[in-house]
């Protein structure tokens, strides 16, 4: 098998029917034996009362979850990054979106398998995000990726009003794919739905507007809400959840234009900031070359792997590849997590920690770093916000605690996040 | 209503003229198709004349038939090639989603050019029949009704009365058009210009043809060649602009209606 290849596949909990599976860098399918053998031995420890959550070989990672007695998840990954973290939180992913499009209760109560997966056919899009997305880290943190922008006074006025003309409380900005702001309610939502509505429009294709039908897996997972979108300029996407009404087509024939013409520069401006997610004006230190920054109160993150982006297009040859970055942060995040920073309300859904060093003292870990060759990673935990940095090897490892307050003090004070 | 004839409200070939290229340029960038967000509109030079009409118009059919697909070739985006009847191109729609397509053309007997909005509405056949709001909203205030029909499924064309019947009622004043999809694969056709010609007979109703394939790729090996894919979209959207052209021009009392019956029969 490859070593980046990672297989998902979906079964009825009862019956064992396949019902939809999903690869990542392979062009092979599963066989069925493998199919069955991977539901078997779960179906086997469960009749001996036995969970069976996850193993390992020496190349790769098997993940199993049942949510609800109703449906199965496994996955299979070969990826050296994965972790029973990470693979956990993809099946979470992976069963929210299902949620979000079918509904609670026709996933629990099954009554044809037939024409729910021709139904599930409608998530595909939404879950290949999670199986192959490089540009978001909110599949891993639960937390909406950000941006921030010059102009967010402005737009969030226009957004506040544009929603209440809409006759919605919950009202959102997004700029190619990423949040750049929303309204006060809207982040008072559970985070996975903020995370999980936001992945979906951003994971579908660019269109004027749109009226879909959505269950909030945490909020509202039997009752359908509607999820209204609309393309101001290209790539930069205003979203409602609404009611009954209004109709999508009062809404785009007596609002959009009302509202928002006169900000079409501050809105193309947001597209500015992409690559870094901020604007370039925010100095950051030389050798930083990742940054993720967990807002713990409204859940939203800001990430980027090109801290200096002019810098790294000057250079042909990347010494430490976008790609690499990313993977050192996710998996330096996962470590942090599950090792060290431990979230404060770990409710018993959660995975316990992998190691006993954080339960053998009465006191938690504020901050953690690790050392390679290639790379250094340092975490910081205060009350709002956490903070991982991954620098360049020439950093000195006694500075990085420094550099690491310094960068959070731009997020606090300067530009706050 | 009766339908006007082919070519005889909008001149065919217009955006290739001297007069027409400014217009084209206005929708195509280095030779690829131009989107549009809700708040932008094709820009011209100041000295052309710009008056935009638009138009919603109702796309639908039984599913698998080419719905998406046919809207995506509108607006110049690629199309996924997969030669199963089963197996949707596009990922099953949940709801409705629409997509605005400009596209500037000239009426014959008028002194300047238009360039018509047409707001494709688009949404899944399950969402249809799942939730009751859908289908209301996608008539809301539309000009037109596209039904779609698939050159390989004779079961999808001969279902198109019903499915008229089933979607507007005879009163409701909405222009309405059949199209037949996947015309390329005419080696699995099950519909003969026979039977198109009787159905055009029977039912008053327009018919155009689509074939569902992409235009070539440009050198970057991603985008569709504008020029050709707008060529292949050309004729559809001449036909639509006369269509919604020729029911407005008789609701503003300019056209005597008879005397469009006249022109179709001499078709």
């Amino acid at each position: 098998m490859e070593d980046t290849s990672v297989f998902l596949l979906c079964l009825t909990a009862s019956s064992g029917v396949p019902l939809y599976c999903r690869s990542k860098g392979s062009n092979r399918q599963l066989t069925f034996s493998v199919i069955g053998s991977l539901n078997g031995v779960h179906m086997f420890a469960n009749n001996q009362d036995v969970l069976l959550t996850s193993t390992r070989t020496e190349n790769s990672r098997v993940v199993w979850r049942t949510f609800h007695d109703s449906i199965n998840l496994i996955v299979m990954s070969c990826e050296n990054t994965a972790s029973d973290l990470s693979l956990n939180k993809l099946l979470e992913n992976v069963f929210n979106a299902m949620v979000l499009v079918i509904g609670l209760d026709d996933l629990v109560n099954i009554k044809n398998v037939e024409r729910l997966k021709k139904d599930l056919r409608a998530c595909y899009k939404l879950i290949d995000g999670f199986l192959t997305e490089s540009e978001k880290m909110a599949d891993l943190t639960q937390c909406v990726d950000c941006i921030i922008t010059h102009d967010v006074t402005i737009l969030q006025e226009c957004l506040d009003g544009f929603t209440q003309a809409a006759e919605s409380d919950f009202g959102c900005l997004m700029a190619g794919g990423k949040v750049v702001t929303a309204t006060e309610k809207w982040w008072r939502l559970a985070s996975q739905d903020v995370m999980l509505l936001c992945w979906l429009v951003a994971s579908l294709s660019s269109h004027s507007s749109r009226d879909y039908p959505v269950y909030l897996p945490q909020g509202s997972p039997t009752v359908p809400h509607r999820l209204l979108t609309f393309q101001l300029v290209s790539g930069v996407d205003v979203c409602i959840l609404c009611g009954p009404s209004p109709s999508l087509q009062k809404v785009e024939s007596e609002l959009v234009e009302r509202f928002w013409k006169p900000v079409v520069d501050p809105l193309k401006a947001c597209l500015r900031v992409q690559l870094r997610s901020f604007p370039a004006s925010i100095p950051l230190h030389r050798g930083i070359m990742g940054l993720l920054l967990v807002n713990r109160d409204l859940n939203k993150t800001l990430y980027t792997v090109q801290v200096h982006p002019l810098e790294d297009m000057h250079r042909t040859e990347l010494k430490f590849t976008l790609d690499q970055r990313r993977a050192a942060l996710r998996s330096f995040y996962t470590l942090a997590l599950s090792h060290y920073l431990i979230p404060d309300n770990v409710d018993e859904k959660t995975i316990p920690c992998e190691e006993m060093f954080a339960s053998g003292f009465s006191h938690h870990a504020h901050q953690c770093y690790t050392v390679s060759s290639s790379h250094k990673c340092y975490a910081l935990k205060t009350e709002l916000h956490l903070l991982f940095l991954v620098f360049k090897p020439e950093v000195p490892t006694f500075s990085m605690s420094t550099i690491a307050n310094k960068t959070l003090q731009v997020f606090t004070k300067d530009f706050p996040f | 209503m009766s339908a006007p004839r082919p070519g005889s409200l909008i001149t065919p070939d217009w955006l290739l003229s001297p007069e027409g290229r400014d217009y084209l340029t206005c929708i195509l960038r280095k030779r690829k198709r131009r989107t549009f967000g809700l708040i932008e509109r094709p820009v011209l030079p100041p000295q052309l004349p710009a008056d935009v009409a638009s138009y919603k118009i109702f796309v639908t059919g039984k599913s698998g038939v080419g719905k998406t697909s046919l809207v995506a070739k509108l607006c110049g985006l690629e199309v996924p090639t997969m030669h199963h009847e089963t197996t949707a191109c596009f990922p099953y729609l949940p709801g409705i989603q629409t997509s605005c397509v400009y596209w500037p053309a000239h009426p014959r007997h008028s002194d300047r050019p238009i360039i018509f909005a047409f707001q494709f509405w688009d949404c899944g056949e399950s969402a249809l029949k799942k939730f009751d709001h859908i289908l209301p909203a996608c008539k809301e205030k539309a000009d037109a009704v596209l039904f779609l029909f698939s050159f390989t499924d004779r079961s999808s064309f001969e279902d198109v009365p019903a499915l008229i019947s089933r979607t507007l009622s005879q009163e409701e004043n909405v222009a309405r058009v059949v199209i037949g999809t996947k015309l390329d694969q005419f080696m699995h056709t099950d519909v003969t210009e026979q039977d198109i010609r009787d159905f055009q007979q029977t039912w008053q109703v327009p018919v155009m043809r689509v074939r569902s394939v992409n235009a070539p790729r440009l050198s970057d090996g991603r985008s569709l060649d504008g020029r050709t894919e707008l060529a292949d979209a050309a004729p559809v959207l001449n036909g639509l602009a006369e269509v919604l052209w020729h029911r407005d021009q008789i609701t503003a009392g300019l056209v005597d209606i008879r005397e469009g019956e006249i022109s179709s029969n001499a078709s």
